[in-house]
């Protein structure tokens, strides 16, 4: 059994900015594994595929969009410290 | 960015270093000793805004945002920014005074050696606050203005903005922050250019900084209010002689072009036709080292969720999110075809680009827009300007650097 204490969750995953984020993995030739190559803003799959498809299509042979809120992370490194943090945006 | 008081008035400025390997043969001290090789990083601090511009790249709203960082991440954010090697912090939004922690958040990068630089519409620094900025290390402050006044206040949804902003710009000047006025040329306001330099010349700013639109956020949706080729041209031109002629009056103001790379080919015909052939090659030199288009290269952006974008106006694409992965190590991994082929877009640039007696200065200009119009990112910029014959053409200059 691995040992999974030293990770943690990493927090606020819908990435949206605001428009929906899609992680997109494409594999560039038959032989290798899928590889992360970052994130489409789109309203829906097929829109995040179209865009990917024009930004990857020359270096893919497959594409997978997946919805950037549905991918559970954890890491053994966070950029947050933890704890309570006060609004930073003024009224 | 494209230095014009630098290549036709010889204004040297604090920030050449960061666009050209000009630093030993300039007088004034340099924020780096070469053309950086590591980027200025654009922080889109918040998505919240006081205004809602119709141009606006990063879609800002006037209400709070999920997501965003907490002084803590923030805070750590700009730790490994500085641990990379990052040069300089722009701090951006959305408008990043909203958020109140900006003052705490300049003193530390400062501390950490980030040369920290804000954008802003300039509506909120009061001169309280133009102070604490610059007792925390603000470096530069550049405002944002659109127009004589009705016009921008109807592009920034807000009546009465314009003259906040030049408040703003004011009380910047008067807490001896160096201090810009930002200016993005649109159809609808390219006729107010001359005006609104008359009046920010007599108000004494250091710096102009003219962007062109990019398609990006809801900038994307305006492309129609973007000039024409030949408008947009025209419009370069009058840039030109209005720096030429403000410099001429003893008024040494630095003016940049940004966002157009066909801007560095026209200002070598534009030195050609006024000066002659000697100044046209050393403007030429200077822009070959500055290195053209700088996506995905030179310039960075985070936007508010973390997400790191190849430049600021490309909000539709991210190469990953710095809560997952330091920024370094998403900015080095080139085993993103799409990062990798920007560096070397030369062998990806199609039609005209690709064989552009231009090429080395401009690089293709923007992916992004070309990317929007055409889905290809090395596709032609729609907003080349230049003509055939100067894109095939032999310019004197251009063929004696080559040979
Ligand atoms: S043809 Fe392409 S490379 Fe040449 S100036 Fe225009 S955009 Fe730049």
């Amino acid at each position: 059994m691995g040992d999974n204490s030293r990770r943690s969750k990493v927090e606020c995953d819908e990435r949206g900015n605001p428009r929906s984020q899609w992680e997109v993995f494409v594999r560039q030739r038959e032989s290798e594994p899928m590889c992360h190559v970052g994130s489409v803003a789109a309203d829906s799959e097929p829109a995040a595929y179209e865009h990917a498809s024009h930004l990857f299509d020359r270096y893919a042979v497959d594409v997978w969009i997946c919805p950037a809120a549905e991918v559970g992370r954890y890491s053994a490194r966070t950029l947050s410290a933890g704890g309570d943090e006060s609004r930073v945006s003024e009224p | 960015m494209i230095s014009i008081s630098k290549l036709l008035c010889n204004l040297d400025a604090e920030g050449d270093g960061l666009r050209y390997d000009a630093a030993s043969e300039s007088s004034k001290p340099q924020i780096a000793d070469e053309k950086q090789r590591k980027p200025v990083v654009v922080w889109n601090a918040t998505r919240r805004c006081n205004l809602y511009c119709s141009h606006c790249y990063a879609a800002a709203e006037t209400t709070p945002a999920t997501g965003e960082f907490t002084t803590a991440e923030a805070k750590r954010f700009l730790d490994e920014l500085a641990d990379y090697g990052a040069p300089v912090i722009l701090f951006s939004g959305g408008e990043p005074l909203v958020r109140s922690d900006l003052v705490e958040l300049v003193a530390h990068a400062a501390d950490r050696g980030l040369r920290p630089v804000l954008s802003s519409n300039g509506t909120l620094l009061t001169p309280e606050k133009a102070t604490a900025l610059r007792d925390a290390g603000l470096e530069y402050a550049g405002i944002s203005v659109d127009g004589l006044p009705e016009r921008n206040d109807r592009f920034r949804g807000h009546d009465g903005a314009f003259d906040a902003a030049v408040s703003g710009i004011e009380h910047c000047l008067d807490a001896g922050l160096k201090t810009g006025l930002r200016y993005t040329i649109t159809e609808a306001n390219a006729a107010d250019l001359e005006g609104v330099v008359d009046l920010l010349v007599d108000v004494g700013v250091d710096r102009f900084c003219f962007y062109h639109l990019d398609y990006g956020g809801r900038g994307g949706e305006i492309i129609d209010a973007d000039l024409s080729p030949s408008a947009k041209r025209e419009a370069v031109s009058r840039l030109c002689d209005l720096t030429l002629d403000y410099h001429d009056r003893g008024e040494e103001i630095e003016t940049l072009l940004v966002g157009n790379y066909a801007d560095a080919a026209f200002l070598v015909e534009y030195a050609l036709e006024t000066f002659g052939e000697e100044r046209a090659r050393a403007v030429y030199e200077y822009l070959e080292r500055n290195g053209g288009d700088p996506t995905g290269e030179r310039i960075a952006d985070v936007d508010y969720q973390g997400n790191v974008h190849p430049n600021q106006f490309w909000q539709g694409y991210s190469l990953g999110n710095v809560r997952d992965r330091p920024f370094g190590d998403i900015w080095e991994d080139e085993s993103n075809p799409l990062l990798s082929a920007l560096r070397n877009r030369e062998s990806h640039l199609t039609g005209r680009c690709s064989r552009c007696q231009y090429q080395s200065i401009c690089r293709g200009g923007s992916p992004l827009r070309a990317a929007t119009t055409s889905g290809d990112p090395f596709a032609p910029d729609p907003q080349c300007y230049l003509t055939d014959e100067e894109v095939d053409g032999a310019n004197p200059v251009v063929g004696d650097v080559a040979d």
